[in-house]
């Protein structure tokens, strides 16, 4: 390689690090939501991604509508899958050893994957709206990943207001902090449950549409995304709601630090060395989490 | 008499499956082979997942690190294809050894999805480093009609995981494991080293998918990132495991034989919701009976808990 690495790349790296890495957080922040109250990992959350993501591109191509409008749409459908999929399947497991829950999900991210592929075929789709960059001095700023990143901030700021100051925000983290006192308390946990599902699949289909605008989609995108996730959480903490923010910023740096001084094709090989580096000096996570 | 009725029949199975390929068809024997590799596979992810506890969901590496361990061991250094499979292994065992000293701090979830990003990373690596492994275009291996000699080495590899699974299970080291798997605080204070017994099991459960990679590369000869690493092949060794009774001997053994049939029967006619199919299995296994196949004939007939 006799590549010049300068600083204006490295710069650029940066800011496109930055920018997938809200990203990561939006998605990962649904994940850590479900493993905080919960205390399940839902194997499934990259193929709820993939089912937000083929929404918007059919709404896109079917009926027109502008992706960008299409984000609450998807949020809202995939709101309901979550919320379906709760009451019907995930109530089950709850409080059996988490080998279940963990093979349940499996079963149902597996279910989702070949059920998208026979409805919507494996072939490559992209939702074809947005291309280019804003270049601002030397850098370019690609118009797709500039909007994510706008509408990922906005969403996780929303959900970390929710979170913090509304009454179910607070029955949402009072669960999470103690099944029993919350029930003590008047909550009603199953529908707090419920609640949960929901809202984390509303966060994987934000990430899925915003996604489509970027590259192309296929059945099969899901399963990376509850790796990366799941990576993001580990590196936060788990359990650990704001160290999901950061562990994505991490994430989305290290990928493209990772590609600039690498390669593309072993940025994941990288993510993986980091995860099992953090796993071994603070296996609690950067910010430090709850062990399970 | 009691203990020789099944011994009987386990001799009479043996020697009638030692007998198969000489009277047997072409399509026969290569059926009766895929069902040995894949009681080889549920059976060595059983030790692991169902008896101690840490559902790997990446079990599938050790089946493609064997496959081109031997691949290129045969391709580029002339190996023999015996002495091929026992490296495979081996490599399998050595990686299982270097990825569980990280990854088998991790508990539950953690160490699952750890494993699911290893089969992601190991492909890639093995995309990445054309020179050794030939890339996305494969390996080709050179031609060699071994399909009887494999067929008896799948055959003695699924034997050797069944007979380690039975050691096991009944011996104070599997008891352990169980131990760990019901309660891994407890274990603990009990003064059960249980990072040296979750290593061990480990490497156990490694070695039996890498000579089966090894031994699957030798006979279809030819391999590539994306046939030895799929996720759907930890996928099948997953179901037939539940299916037939997770933490069991003879559950990996039963749901690999039901399953397998059961594919090629049915399935083979729609192959595209082949996956569904399996994902719901394991939905309403995991709901319904938990236990498997034989979990439920346990409890109703109570039958040893060493079957």
């Amino acid at each position: 390689m006799n590549v010049v690495i300068t600083p204006a790349m490295v710069g650029q790296v940066i800011i496109s690090g930055l920018l997938s890495g809200v990203l990561y957080s939006m998605v990962a922040l649904g994940l850590a939501l479900i493993f905080g109250v919960m205390r399940i990992i839902n194997v499934a959350h990259g193929p709820l991604l993939m089912l937000g993501a083929y929404t918007t591109f059919f709404l896109h191509q079917q009926l027109g509508i502008n992706p960008y409008l299409s984000v609450p749409i998807s949020m809202l459908v995939l709101f309901g899958v979550g919320v379906l999929l709760e009451r019907t399947l995930v109530f089950r497991v709850i409080d059996a050893p988490e080998l279940s829950s963990l093979l349940l999900t499996f079963g149902i991210s597996i279910a989702l994957v070949n059920a998208a592929q026979l409805a919507f075929t494996s072939d490559l789709r992209s939702v074809e709206y947005l291309t280019g960059s804003w270049v601002v001095g030397a850098f370019a700023f690609s118009k797709p990943r500039v909007i994510a990143f706008v509408f990922a901030a906005g969403l996780t700021a929303a959900a970390f207001l929710f979170l913090q100051y509304t009454r179910l925000g607070k029955a949402i983290r009072a669960t999470s902090q103690s099944r029993e006192v919350a029930m003590v308390c008047g909550i009603d946990v199953g529908a707090i449950h419920r609640l949960t599902f929901g809202l984390a699949s509303a966060l994987a289909a934000a990430g899925g549409a915003l996604i489509a605008v970027i590259v192309a989609i296929q059945p099969e995108m899901g399963q990376i995304w509850t790796f990366k996730s799941f990576l993001v959480i580990v590196l936060g903490g788990a359990g650990n709601y704001p160290g999901a923010l950061l562990g994505g910023m991490l994430l989305g740096l290290v990928e493209q630090l990772a590609s600039l001084f690498l390669t593309t094709q072993l940025s994941e090989v990288v993510a993986y060395v980091l995860l099992v580096l953090v796993l071994l000096v603070r296996p609690t996570g950067l910010l430090g989490g709850r062990q399970t | 008499m009691k203990r020789l009725g099944p011994l009987a029949v386990a001799v009479v199975v043996v020697l009638a499956l030692a007998v198969y390929p000489m009277v047997g068809s072409g399509y026969g024997t290569r059926s009766v082979l895929q069902v040995f590799m894949w009681i080889a596979l549920a059976g060595s992810w059983n030790l692991i997942s169902g008896l101690t506890g840490y559902v790997s969901f990446g079990h599938v590496a050790f089946f493609g690190a064997g496959a081109y361990t031997a691949g290129i061991l045969i391709a580029g250094s002339g190996w023999s294809w015996p002495l091929a499979a026992l490296a495979g292994g081996l490599a399998a065992g050595l990686l299982a050894l270097g990825i569980g000293v990280p990854c088998l701090r991790l508990k539950g979830p953690y160490f699952a999805i750890a494993m699911l990003g290893l089969n992601e990373v190991l492909r890639a690596l093995v995309s990445y480093f054309e020179g050794l492994t030939g890339g996305g275009n494969g390996l080709s291996l050179p031609t060699l009609d071994a399909t009887v000699p494999v067929y008896y080495a799948m055959g003695l590899t699924a034997v050797g995981v069944t007979v380690a699974a039975r050691l096991i299970i009944s011996s104070r080291f599997g008891l352990r494991l169980m131990t760990i798997r019901e309660d891994e605080v407890a274990a603990e204070a009990m003064g059960i080293p249980t990072f040296r017994h979750k290593l061990l099991a480990f490497l156990l459960s490694a070695i039996g998918p890498g000579i089966a990679g090894a031994l699957t590369a030798r006979d279809q000869g030819y391999i590539e990132p994306l046939s030895v690493f799929p996720l759907a092949t930890t996928i099948t060794m997953i179901v037939m495991t539940l299916f037939g009774g997770k933490g069991t001997v003879w559950g990996p053994v039963l749901g690999a034989a039901v399953l397998f049939v059961a594919q090629e029967l049915v399935w083979a006619r729609y192959p595209y919701v082949h996956p569904l199919l399996f994902g719901a299995i394991i939905v309403a296994v995991v709901l319904a009976m938990p236990r498997g196949v034989l979990g439920l004939l346990q409890t109703k007939y109570r039958l040893p808990r060493t079957i």
